[in-house]
């Protein structure tokens, strides 16, 4: 008699509910506690205040982001232009507040892709050796270029612009959390609670999805408050370097390259954008501080 | 007694790292201020020899060392070669170069030059007429893709039977002979090979070529044998940096004596500074402006290029970009040029309803205007500012425009090859020369082969008719006609005559300039 019983699901189900390896509850109430509290509050109301800034920036901005206002030429701060303009005649403060939109497309939306891409390639080829040989010779590549080398190397293939950005930000963010979701998968598989589980029969899909993955949520949530911030530098940098957001358009980094280049005339120019990008990497590094050691203790 | 309690080792760690800082900030400091202080205490006493750093934004490219393309081509023409005469820049009266005298024939189609016979090459070679010959020849050969070629490739006959004067015979009269004269490098034969793989650059002037790292520095040192007499300077040295900031910055911080490409704006703040002198070179003028290729569907309609040229906000240009170093222009012509005419100047007055209404004509008549690419150099700051400008402006009109900066290099490749799709924005020369040379030679303008890709018959023909005459003979009518037909076809929309800046520390004395824009260093000394 043959036993025709598909081995991916146990033999037994486990019971819903918390299985052996899973975040207990009082330590997800311990993560969200280190964000209402101390640092963990400053860097969520840096992010906020920062998100709100950029969300709203259509409706406060009092000029469009690339609107030339006549004899408004390199003003300094005032009543009617709060951060000043630029040598083109644009109220600096709209421009700061478009710009935050760009970053936020970077930070919100590049990153957890990356994330997602990274996670999911860690997960289905860590579990086996060919394909886990494979997949980190083939992250190896890709952590080999330091990100502006990478950025300038896809431009030249993309040409500048925000979708490059964040192509660049997709493309380093991979390897960085396919590594770590690497480390939970090789941890956790040898556990003696994943062993139970594949003797009744659990396939490996089950036991990562149900086992790995939500032991790896913690080290993975601070490495996305980290990657974020990273992420500002980098749109920031290549932005600097003229392979991000095409002129006229802002972005934070092109505005603190313009506020540079015009520091001996008009030293006030890049303080808005510098404050917005210090707020914002600051808050993401307070945030993933804090949960990094929510997480320790 | 109490024993201090030891700080935890990460307490311990900030403080030592806070001490760093401010350790590594009071040394930077005294650095600075060290090196500011230099520059006040100089004494003004003339240094003998020294090398003269230089911060260029572009680098040489050896197949286009002809084509006056780049900051550091012009240091190197201008240091390395010497020309048969030289323009003042105030002026278009030959004088003597390597050639000590000439004679034209009445005809005008024969010329005869004089040469110095005490000149010899870097590599000790005599310079000889057949040098003459040869360099006329290479200019001629459309490999090397000088703008001057057809007036070369116009020189039919070559009589060097005297070492020491050749007559050259032309194929018609060349109205603009002197122009090519005057630009026209001598150079080696026996090393022209080398000059092209830019491995040697062999001239007869005041420095010799020494090394090129490709993209990152250029230097010269001097020729002790030159004619003139030896140079003060030991050498030059051009750093290439595209960064016209950091040359700016490089400047502030002594560690380059003269910036070449840094913004209007960057030069107007270092003229305010008792450190910098900025120079402004009257004469060497070049025109910025927006091309069109004719043959895209859009622009093909001389309505859409008569809108853009009434839709360009010259006087904005000229005040806000140039600060003032600039005059806004319709004609491509100096005030002083013979093709000059104040009327015609004025046709293409900044008029946004004009603009508006002729769009708006060519849209009824079925011409669509897609969103068309704006292609500039992305190194020199101006032409940025200057596309945000025009593409603010013509957006006013109903024309959209993409922005599309790129690399220098690769925008005079486009310039050359008449590739460019749309629109770009550019610089051009020789509108202060003689006329005809703009209108058969200069890339934009060529009559024949433009970076437009513009063809007219009225054109070509006023072109022909202003270079086939004696110097100085063209009857100034003529002159008028060749303006109208320029601003007629609207194929090159002028915005202004830009003039030419550079900035160095007040360390650096007698700087010189050609009207080709080439720096020369022959006469400039540094003080301690």
């Amino acid at each position: 008699m043959t036993l025709d019983v598909s081995l991916e699901e146990p033999l037994s189900p486990v019971p819903v509910g918390p299985v052996p390896g899973d975040l207990a509850p009082e330590r997800r109430d311990s993560l969200l506690h280190a964000l209402r509290h101390g640092r963990g509050l400053v860097g969520v109301v840096l992010v906020a205040t920062v998100v709100v800034l950029g969300v709203l920036g259509p409706l406060v901005a009092p000029y469009g982001p690339t609107e030339q206002i006549k004899g408004a030429n390199l003003l300094g701060p005032g009543a009617g232009h709060w951060l000043g303009t630029d040598e083109l005649n644009r109220d600096i403060l709209s421009r700061t507040l478009y710009g935050i939109r760009v970053d936020l497309v970077v930070v919100f939306a590049a990153v957890p892709v990356g994330a997602a891409a990274g996670v999911f390639l860690g997960l289905v080829t860590s579990w086996w050796t060919v394909t886990d040989v494979i997949a980190q010779r083939a992250f190896d590549l890709l952590l080999a270029f330091p990100a502006l080398i990478l950025g300038i190397l896809l431009t030249a293939f993309l040409g500048p612009g925000v979708l490059t950005v964040g192509v660049v930000i997709v493309a380093l963010e991979i390897p960085v959390f396919g590594r770590l979701v690497r480390t939970s998968v090789r941890t956790v598989r040898e556990m003696p609670f994943v062993e139970a589980s594949q003797v009744v029969g659990a396939g490996p899909w089950w036991v990562l999805r149900r086992h790995v993955l939500p032991n790896s949520l913690e080290p993975l949530t601070v490495q996305l408050a980290v990657s974020m911030s990273v992420a500002v530098f980098i749109e920031g940098a290549m932005s600097f370097l003229g392979l991000g957001v095409r002129p006229p358009h802002p972005s934070l980094g092109s505005l603190i390259k313009d506020g540079v280049r015009l520091l001996h005339e008009a030293p006030f120019f890049a303080v808005g954008p510098l404050a917005v990008v210090v707020a914002l990497v600051l808050g993401l590094l307070l945030i993933s501080q804090s949960l990094a050691e929510a997480r320790r203790a | 007694m109490s024993t201090p309690v030891p700080a935890p080792p990460r307490r311990r760690l900030i403080r030592l790292a806070g001490a760093l800082v401010v350790l590594l900030t009071l040394v930077t400091a005294t650095a600075c201020s060290s090196a500011v202080d230099d520059l006040k205490t100089s004494s003004g006493e003339r240094k003998e020899g020294g090398v003269l750093r230089v911060g260029a934004l572009q680098d040489i490219v050896p197949a286009r060392i002809f084509t006056n393309s780049s900051d550091s081509i012009n240091v190197l023409i201008g240091s390395v070669y010497d020309s048969l005469i030289d323009y003042p820049r105030d002026s278009l009266e030959p004088q003597p170069s390597l050639a000590t005298t000439w004679q034209l024939s009445d005809d005008g189609k024969q010329l005869t030059l004089q040469l110095r016979d005490d000149v010899k090459f870097h590599s000790g070679r005599p310079f000889t007429s057949k040098d003459v010959e040869f360099s006329i020849k290479t200019w001629a050969d459309p490999a090397w893709t000088v703008q001057l070629q057809r007036t070369a490739a116009a020189i039919t006959g070559f009589d060097t039977s005297d070492e020491h004067a050749i007559t050259l015979t032309f194929a018609h009269p060349l109205s603009n002979i002197f122009d090519l004269l005057d630009m026209l490098p001598i150079i080696d034969r026996d090393t022209i090979d080398q000059l092209r793989e830019g491995k040697a650059f062999v001239g007869t002037g005041p420095f010799e070529f020494d090394a090129w790292s490709p993209g990152a520095k250029i230097s010269f040192k001097r020729n002790d044998a030159y004619w003139r007499g030896k140079p003060a300077l030991d050498g030059i040295e051009v750093s290439v940096i595209p960064d016209p900031q950091a040359q700016v910055a490089q400047l502030r911080s002594h560690q380059l004596d003269l910036i070449l490409g840094a913004s209007y704006r960057d030069f107007e703040s270092l003229g305010k500074d008792d450190q910098f002198h900025v120079n402004q070179w009257a004469g060497a003028e070049g025109q910025v402006y927006v091309g069109t290729n004719v043959t895209n569907p859009a622009l093909s309609d001389i309505r859409v290029r008569q809108a853009i040229a009434y839709a360009l906000d010259r006087e904005r240009v000229v005040d806000e970009v140039l600060r003032g170093a600039g005059v806004p222009i319709s004609a491509p012509w100096p005030d002083y040029s013979p093709a000059y005419d104040e009327k015609a100047n004025a046709t293409y007055d900044y008029d946004l309803d004009q603009a508006k209404k002729l769009v708006d004509e060519a849209k009824a008549d079925g011409v669509a205007i897609p969103k068309l690419p704006l292609t500039y150099p992305s190194e020199n700051p101006i032409y940025g500012a200057i596309a945000q400008i025009v593409q603010a402006d013509l957006a006013k009109v109903g024309i959209e425009v993409e922005l599309d900066p790129q690399e220098q290099a690769q925008v005079i490749q486009q310039l050359i090859g008449a590739k460019f799709p749309a629109l770009w924005i550019l610089s051009h020369g020789y509108a202060n020369w003689t006329p005809s040379t703009l209108a058969v030679s200069a890339y934009p303008f060529n009559a024949e082969h433009n970076a437009s890709l513009y063809v007219d018959k009225d054109y070509q023909a006023i072109a022909d008719k202003v270079w086939n005459q004696k110097p100085g003979a063209v009857d100034p009518a003529d002159y008028a006609t060749l303006s109208k037909a320029l601003l007629d076809g609207s194929f090159l929309l002028e915005i202004a005559i830009t003039l030419p800046q550079d900035a160095s520390s007040t360390q650096v004395h007698d700087i010189g300039q050609t009207k080709r824009g080439e720096p020369i260093f022959y006469d400039t000394y540094l003080t301690k």
